[in-house]
C-alpha cells in the first residue's frame, strides 16, 4: 500500500512533481505511466525516502519509508539507474544489501536463482549486459521478501523470454497479497501486466483507475470502413454528427457513432463498403491521447506526425 | 544484441511464494557494519589502496635509513644523525601513506554516489547516519591495521641500517612508542578527514584534490608567504600540526612544532569537523 498526499518536489524553479494524490493498492499491479521528465522517477525516489518531497507526504505500507524498522522488508525497490558499483560481483552486491537486515546467505542464493543469475553471480557487474543489470536489480527488490515492490523500467533491456518472466512475477506477487507499483513504457506489456493505471504528465495527475476505463475515458471505440466511395461516405457520415478521418485512401475511422449507424448511412446513401468493423483502442493509442499536451522531450525529426513517439528512447 | 547471448539460461523462472517460515531478521548496526565490511573487501581498489600504503610507508622508510650512511659520511651533517631517534626514521614514509589512505576515505562514500550504489545503501539503512558511522569504524580498523603493518615492516626492512648507526629503537623507550603512536593518531585522522570531506562533497575528484590539497600540498605551498599569520595557520595545518607526534621531541627546529597537546586536539578537529558536518547534512540532502 502506497499513499501519497500532495506530494510535490521543487528543484529550484523546476516543479517536477506537483501535488501528487493517490493511493495503490495491495493485491494489484499498478502501471505509472507518463512521458520521459513526467517526474515518475522523482516521485519513486520520494516513496523510498531517498529524495525528500519539497512538500506533502508519501507513505508505504502505513509509514514513511525511514520510519520502517526493517525498510527492505517492507519494500523492495527497482530504481530506474544502475544502483550498484560495477568492481563488486552480483553476489557481493546483494550480500551487502543483506548484511544490513541480517538475511542470511541462503536467501541470498534464492533471489539469485529466482532471477536467473546463478552462473554469473561471482562474476563483476560491470561486465553484466543491461538485461542482466535489471535482473540484479530484481534481485536486490525481491531480497526481503517485501510487501510492496516498486519497480521503474524492470523490462528494459530484457529478451523477450525476461519479459514475460517479470510480467508472470509481478502478477504472481500481486495475487500474494502484493502492492506492485512498475513503470515502463512498453504499453502492449504495460496493458497485459497491470489492472490500475496512474498516468502523470508534467509532475500532474492525468488519469488515473482500472485500465480498461483509462483506455475508455480517452480514447473509445471506433468504427473502420473501407469503401470505394470513402468521401461521399465521409461527407454523409459528418453530416450524421458522427467524427471522420481518414488514415489513408478508401479508409475511414470514424468515431462517436457504431457499426450499425455507419451501416444505415451506407444503404441509405447506396454507398458500398468492403470493411465495417469496431476497433477497439488500446492502452498506446490512449496513452498518446492523454500525454500529447504533456509531452516535453519531443522528437521532431520523424517523417510523420502518427509516428512521433512521446517516448524518446 | 548482448543479451540474447550473454542472459544465463534460467532454471527458475516462475515466482516463488513468499516463505513464510523464514526467520524475520531485523536491521542491527552490526549488519551495517557486517554490510561496509562486504562492501570494501569485495573492491579491488581497497586493496590497491592498502598494499600500496603499506609498500609506500616501507620503501620510503628503507629510503631514509639508507640515506643515513650519506649522513653520516658527510661531516656538515653527521652531528645531526646522532640527535636523530631511530622510531622517526622509521614513520618518515607517513606522508606517503596519508596519500593513499585519504584516497581511501575519500572514495568509501563518492564511489557510492558516482555509481549509485548510494541509492541501494540508502534504502537498506534510510536512517543513513549508522552508514557514516559504519564507514568511519571500519576505516579506522582498516587504516589502525594497515599502519600496524606498515610500522612493523618498516621496522624489520631498516633494521640492518639503523643498526649501523646504532639507532634501532629500543622497544622499552618511550619515544619510540610515541612516534609509531603519533604516526597511527595522524593517519586514522588524516582517512576520517578524508571520509568527512568525501561525504560532503560527494564528487570523487573534487573530494579527493580537497583532502590532498588540505592535508599535504598546503603547508608547501603556503611555505613561500613568509608572514607571521600565514605561517601561524600553516603550523596548524594538518601535516605540520601532526609533526610533533612524529618526534620524540629532542630535535624541535627553533621551536616550530605545536605541543604535543594541542598537536592531539587539532588532528582530533580535522577528523571530526568534517564527519559531523556531513551528519548533519546527510540526512537532509537528496541522495
Amino acid at each position: 500500500m502506497i499513499v501519497a498526499h500532495e506530494l510535490t518536489k521543487r528543484y529550484g524553479d523546476t516543479t517536477a512533481v506537483h501535488t501528487l494524490s493517490f493511493t495503490i493498492a495491495p493485491g494489484t499491479v499498478t502501471g505509472f505511466l507518463g512521458p520521459n521528465g513526467a517526474g515518475k522517477s522523482t516521485t519513486m525516489r520520494m516513496i523510498m525516502g531517498l529524495d525528500r518531497p519539497t512538500s506533502g507526504t508519501v507513505t508505504v505500507n502505513g509509514k514513511p519509508y525511514g520510519q520502517h524498522r526493517a525498510p527492505l522488508r517492507e519494500v523492495g525497490a527497482l530504481l530506474e539507474a544502475s544502483a550498484v558499483h560495477p568492481g563488486r560481483s552480483a553476489r557481493s552486491h546483494l550480500r551487502t544489501m543483506a548484511a544490513t537486515h541480517n538475511i542470511n546467505s541462503s536467501r541470498v542464493n534464492e533471489v539469485i536463482e529466482m532471477t536467473g543469475l546463478a552462473q554469473v553471480a561471482t562474476k563483476r557487474v560491470g561486465g553484466f549486459s543491461l538485461g542482466m543489470g535489471q535482473r540484479l536489480g530484481i534481485a536486490a527488490a525481491l531480497l526481503g521478501d517485501p510487501r510492496t515492490l516498486i519497480l521503474d523500467e524492470p523490462v528494459n533491456g530484457l529478451d523477450p523470454e525476461g519479459v514475460q518472466w517479470v510480467r508472470q512475477l509481478v502478477r504472481a506477487l500481486a495475487g500474494e497479497g502484493r502492492t506492485v507499483f512498475l513503470s515502463s513504457h512498453l504499453m502492449s506489456e504495460m496493458s497485459q501486466t497491470a489492472d490500475q493505471l496512474l498516468v502523470i504528465g508534467r509532475g500532474r495527475i492525468i488519469a488515473a483507475g482500472p485500465v480498461q476505463q483509462v483506455i475508455d475515458s480517452v480514447a473509445g471505440d471506433t468504427v473502420r470502413v473501407r469503401s470505394p466511395h470513402a468521401s461521399d461516405l465521409a461527407t454523409a457520415l459528418t453530416a450524421d454528427g458522427a467524427t471522420v478521418t481518414s488514415p489513408e485512401a478508401g479508409t475511414l475511422e470514424i468515431s462517436g457513432t457504431t457499426t450499425e449507424r455507419v451501416g444505415e448511412v451506407a444503404f441509405r446513401g447506396g454507398l458500398l463498403l468492403h470493411e465495417l468493423s469496431t476497433h477497439h483502442a488500446s492502452l498506446e493509442q490512449a496513452y498518446m491521447n492523454l500525454t500529447q499536451d504533456a509531452v516535453e522531450y519531443r522528437a521532431h525529426t520523424t517523417p510523420t506526425s502518427t509516428t512521433a513517439k512521446a517516448e524518446n528512447r | 544484441m548482448s543479451t540474447l547471448t550473454a542472459d544465463p539460461p534460467t532454471t527458475a523462472r516462475t515466482a516463488t511464494p513468499p516463505d513464510t517460515t523464514q526467520s524475520h531478521p531485523n536491521p542491527t548496526f552490526g549488519g551495517t557494519m557486517r554490510g561496509e565490511w562486504i562492501k570494501l573487501v569485495s573492491l579491488r581498489s581497497t586493496w590497491w589502496a592498502l598494499t600500496s600504503t603499506a609498500a609506500v610507508i616501507t620503501l620510503v622508510a628503507l629510503a631514509a635509513a639508507a640515506s643515513l650512511n650519506a649522513m653520516a659520511g658527510d661531516t656538515a651533517m653527521a652531528p645531526g644523525t646522532g640527535q636523530m631517534h631511530g622510531a622517526e626514521v622509521i614513520a618518515s614514509g607517513f606522508h606517503f601513506g596519508m596519500l593513499t589512505i585519504a584516497v581511501l576515505g575519500a572514495l568509501l562514500f563518492t564511489a557510492e554516489y558516482s555509481t549509485g550504489m548510494i541509492r541501494s545503501t540508502f534504502a537498506a539503512v534510510p536512517t543513513r547516519i549508522p552508514v557514516l558511522a559504519a564507514k568511519a569504524l571500519i576505516l579506522v580498523i582498516l587504516t589502525a591495521s594497515v599502519t600496524l603493518v606498515s610500522v612493523t615492516l618498516s621496522y624489520v626492512v631498516t633494521m640492518p641500517q639503523l643498526s649501523q648507526h646504532d639507532l634501532v629503537p629500543a622497544l622499552d623507550d618511550p619515544g619510540t612508542w610515541r612516534v609509531f603512536g603519533g604516526t597511527l593518531y595522524a593517519l586514522t585522522a588524516a582517512a576520517l578527514f578524508s571520509l568527512g570531506i568525501g561525504t560532503l562533497l560527494r564528487s570523487t575528484a573534487a573530494s579527493i584534490t580537497t583532502a590532498l590539497t588540505v592535508l599535504l600540498l598546503l603547508p608547501g605551498i603556503l611555505s613561500f608567504i613568509t608572514l607571521d599569520w600565514v605561517q601561524t595557520i600553516v603550523s596548524y595545518l594538518p601535516l605540520p600540526a601532526s609533526s610533533a607526534l612524529l618526534t620524540t621531541g629532542a630535535a624541535d627546529p627553533q621551536g616550530a612544532y605545536l605541543s604535543t597537546q594541542t598537536s592531539l586536539i587539532v588532528m582530533a578537529a580535522y577528523a571530526l569537523v568534517p564527519i559531523v558536518a556531513a551528519a548533519v547534512t546527510l540526512h537532509r540532502r537528496d541522495a
